[in-house]
């Protein structure tokens, strides 16, 4: 044991002012007896301690005194050297990805990783510093480089196993950026090791604590469904990557009634398949389950989710004067129902699309437009024939749109607002646009400002593709910009105050645009009072699938595995503490003794 | 002070004396003197002047030559009752002062005196009782003196010895004063002290006067309850009622082991220097009922037979 403030036993001279206020303090009673013959060969005999038996005779004086003394103990912070994971500065990269969940550790790889970290901060010296910096797809650090041991512990606490993969490079990078490379800097790395091959890029001294011993793992890699004439099929694909064969009951299930279930023989790190068809085309939701696995260390990939993509009609107002190329183009579309019109009849009903072919309207708030040539939405300023094509930008609507055949007599210069950007340039200016408005309302236009006479556009295989592409996108088969599968944690485009049913059966209503609530996989399903709809969110992640933990694995250049090496370096462990604690009590003690008054064998008898 | 049951009963002992003295008198007890008794001890040569009619005549036929027959001379003995009444022996603890009653220290060994007085007058001794304030009772014999005995223990008991000024300027004495100054004038006897031996001077010198003026000394060592086993604890500041000394003691458990281990060691050097001088000692708790010491221990000590 040692002390990291020595000066602090100055203190101990306040035990002089006690005593002597307790001398002070002392009054005798006066007792006469017979003769003090006998009392002053006694007092003689004791002459050696007579201070001591005064000192002793008094409860409350020793108290204070003992109190006293556990205040200096620690005053004087005295410490053992333990030896201890860290010491100096240190910053844990705890890897908290999807893999982490697998139970092959009880209860499960994170714990037993939180209990690592855990043993890590307790052992911190009086003068080491940690931060803790949770590895997931957006690593971030949970505490700032501190040496309070509290605080550190509250942010290992509020830490949670993600369902995406580890983003190594950033969490390298940040790591990085809190200090590691320096010189009295460690690095702690506490993960299975699985997909982490990025980490032999960390600077500076590395330590690895490997999590995990075992990579036995079944996952439902793939779930779709298809329609084909005879209905809708599924297809459920398991993977098995373990290094055993493994045997999977799997079960399927359509809008939560079981469809069917069959025992899956898949061998070791190979897949197996399954197909069910003739499901009824109005189904709205599947899943597929492992219900039962041998080797099967992680539960959170033994399920997935889809959704039938067509449960609902769209909608679609095409006002014109005729135009038989555009009309075919929207007509041949899917689960899209054209009304043609002259002029549009506001208020009696809302279309999901909006098609103005050279037509002047105004249109309702938040509707998805596809304007052609001529409108009254957007002014323009004036005409450019220089209609030699420059580039396309990368968007949905331009997928597998070829304009290199594509000629233009001449077009509109449109004053657009900047949310609206050009996707086909050319040297005159844009001869496409799209955007997604950013005021309040979720509204996608795609404009064409030319007439589609004054093109040979309708003749190109370009046209029919360009208004496929711009139909899904402004009007999409969720009658929304609602995909049909999302992963975990991912941001759900979605008009204001959409209810939206979780798959634990709890009701939300989104408040923002945008939905972002899906960090549990499931079938979620919406109501945007115009539109209902559903989403699946899937952890299908087959790299996190495989969580074959890998102990030796190099962490940085001068990594060491802290399983294998000796010694230990060594951190203070100071225990003041428990000395302040016990002063504390003793405190409460003499106070209690004070207002009880002493005990009764310091009084006469 | 005594009930007359109490004094009836002690009315067939009679004080043990441990060695043979010579009384003045004839009495009942035998002397080292030979004389006209009963018991024959020796035979000695006729010389002329000794009375014709002590001549063994047996022996004058037998041997033809005159011889004397000695008898044991039987004789009375002296009691010396030395009872100490310095203020320490008035002393009682403080829930006990409430200058009614006598110290039961006090009592005890007044009433003890009384008893051996009267056992000694009983038996037709001569006794004389002096206290250390020098009142003196006697020399008187014959049982009907014991009432005397009695009024006179009273009067002394009245007088308020927890005075410390009285005591301190009074006519008191240290104990080996008083002792040597009764020797001086003492006829040769059995002598019994009843004292609290609580004398800063100590005894020796007194023991010794006595022993050189042929006093057997016997103690009768009185100490109250609260002398042999103190009950109070604490931060004190003892004070001696003789001597005014104060003494600050912190007493506890460990304190007060201590002292009765010194009482005890001061206990037996007083015993074994009585002993040597051929005399006997008995430590009193003066808290017990005076008929348990006197008809049991003192008798059991065969102070009295």
């Amino acid at each position: 044991m040692d002390l990291l403030n020595p000066l602090a036993f100055l203190f101990a001279l306040l035990a002089v002012p006690i005593i002597l206020l307790y001398l002070l303090r002392l009054q005798r009673r006066e007792q006469t007896v017979s003769s003090t013959l006998l009392w002053r060969q006694v007092t003689m005999e004791r002459e050696a301690n007579t201070l001591w038996q005064r000192l002793r005779r008094n409860l409350l004086l020793i108290l204070q005194l003992v109190t006293l003394a556990f205040l200096i103990f620690a005053l004087v912070r005295p410490y053992v050297n333990m030896p201890s994971a860290v010491s100096g500065r240190s910053i844990v990269l705890l890897d908290a990805s999807a893999s982490m969940q697998a139970t092959d550790v009880a209860p499960s790889r994170f714990e037993a990783a939180r209990a690592r970290v855990r043993d890590a901060i307790n052992s911190l010296g009086a003068n080491d510093q940690m931060t803790l910096i949770v590895v997931d797809g957006a690593p971030r650090a949970l505490s700032a480089l501190t040496s309070d041991k509290s605080q550190l512990l509250d942010a290992l606490d509020s830490a949670r196993p993600s369902l995406d993969a580890a983003n190594w490079s950033a969490a390298i990078a940040l790591a990085v950026a809190t200090g590691a490379g320096d010189e009295d800097t460690t690095t702690l790395v506490v993960s299975d090791g699985a997909h982490a091959d990025d980490l032999g890029l960390l600077p500076g001294k590395a330590r690895f604590i490997p999590i995990g011993n075992s990579g036995d793992n079944v996952a439902i890699s793939a779930l779709t469904l298809r329609r084909t004439l005879r209905g809708l099929s599924a297809f459920v694909r398991v993977t098995n990557s373990g290094s055993q064969d493994d045997r999977a009951l799997v079960s399927l299930r359509a809008d939560g009634a079981l469809v069917d279930a069959r025992a899956l023989d898949v061998p070791a790190g190979a897949s197996a398949e399954w197909t069910i068809g003739n499901l009824s085309p109005n189904v709205v939701a599947v899943d597929a389950r492992i219900d039962e696995a041998q080797l099967n260390f992680l539960a959170v990939d033994d399920a997935a989710y889809a959704v039938n993509p067509v449960n609902t009609t769209r909608h679609a107002l095409l006002l014109t004067r005729g135009n038989r190329f555009l009309e075919q183009a929207l007509a041949s579309l899917p689960g899209l129902r054209v009304t043609r019109a002259v002029t549009a009849l506001l208020g009696a009903q809302n279309y999901d699309l909006y098609v103005l072919d050279n037509m002047t309207a105004t249109l309702p708030a938040r509707a998805n437009a596809l304007l052609i040539g001529a409108q009254s939405v957007f002014t323009t300023s004036g005409v450019f024939s220089n209609t030699d094509y420059v580039r396309t930008e990368p968007h949905p609507i331009a997928r597998n749109v070829d304009w290199r055949g594509v000629s233009v007599l001449d077009a509109r210069r449109v004053n657009a607002p900047g949310w609206l950007r050009p996707v086909i340039e050319s040297q005159g200016g844009p001869l496409v646009l799209a955007g997604e408005s950013t005021e309040d309302d979720l509204q996608r236009v795609v404009l064409i400002p030319f007439e589609l006479r004054r093109s040979d556009l309708p003749l190109q295989i370009a046209f029919p593709i360009l208004i496929a592409n711009s139909v899904e996108w402004l009007a999409p088969a969720q009658g929304l910009n609602v995909p049909l599968n999302v992963k975990p944690g991912e941001v759900v485009p979605m008009p204001e105050n959409t209810r939206v049913t979780l798959p634990s059966g709890e009701e939300v209503v989104s408040e923002r645009r945008g939905f972002a609530q899906t960090n549990q996989p499931g079938i979620y399903t919406f109501d945007t009072g115009r539109a209902q709809g559903a989403f699946a969110v899937n952890f299908t992640n087959v790299s996190e699938s495989r969580i074959a933990p890998n102990p030796n694995l190099q962490v940085g250049s001068t990594g060491t595995n802290a399983e294998q090496t000796t010694p230990l370096p060594t951190s203070q462990r100071e225990f003041w503490h428990a000395m302040a604690a016990i002063a504390l009590i003793l405190l409460l003690v003499e106070w209690w003794v004070y207002q009880r008054g002493l005990p009764a064998w310091t009084r006469r008898a | 002070m005594l009930s007359e049951a109490f004094l009836q009963s002690l009315r067939t002992l009679r004080l043990n004396a441990p060695r043979r003295r010579v009384g003045s008198l004839t009495g009942e007890r035998r002397s080292v003197k030979r004389g006209r008794s009963v018991e024959f001890a020796d035979y000695r040569n006729y010389t002329p002047g000794d009375d014709p009619r002590r001549v063994d005549w047996n022996v004058y036929a037998r041997l033809e030559r005159p011889y004397i027959k000695l008898f044991e001379d039987e004789e009375d003995l002296t009691t010396h009752i030395l009872l100490d009444d310095s203020p320490s022996m008035f002393w009682q603890p403080d829930e006990e002062a409430d200058g009614q009653h006598l110290a039961q220290k006090w009592l005890c060994a007044a009433q003890l005196a009384v008893v051996l007085g009267y056992v000694a007058l009983a038996s037709g001794d001569k006794v004389v009782l002096e206290t250390s304030s020098f009142q003196r009772f006697g020399p008187k014999r014959g049982v009907a003196s014991a009432a005397a005995l009695i009024a006179f223990v009273e009067r002394v008991s009245a007088t308020d010895k927890r005075d410390l000024r009285a005591a301190l300027t009074g006519r008191q004495q240290p104990l080996n004063a008083w002792l040597r100054r009764y020797a001086l004038d003492a006829r040769p006897g059995l002598c019994i002290l009843i004292s609290d031996m609580l004398d800063e001077g100590g005894y020796t010198e007194g023991f010794n006067a006595l022993g050189n003026s042929r006093l057997d000394v016997n103690l009768l060592h009185t100490l109250s309850a609260d002398e042999l086993d103190p009950q109070f604890t604490g931060d004190l500041r003892l004070k001696d009622v003789e001597t005014a000394n104060p003494q600050d003691m912190s007493l506890d458990d460990a304190v007060l082991s201590q002292y009765r281990q010194r009482l005890a060691a001061w206990s037996e050097e007083i015993a074994t220097s009585v002993r040597r001088r051929g005399g006997r000692y008995h430590l009193t708790d003066t808290s017990l009922p005076l008929e348990q010491i006197v008809l049991k221990d003192l008798r059991r000590e065969e102070w009295l037979i």
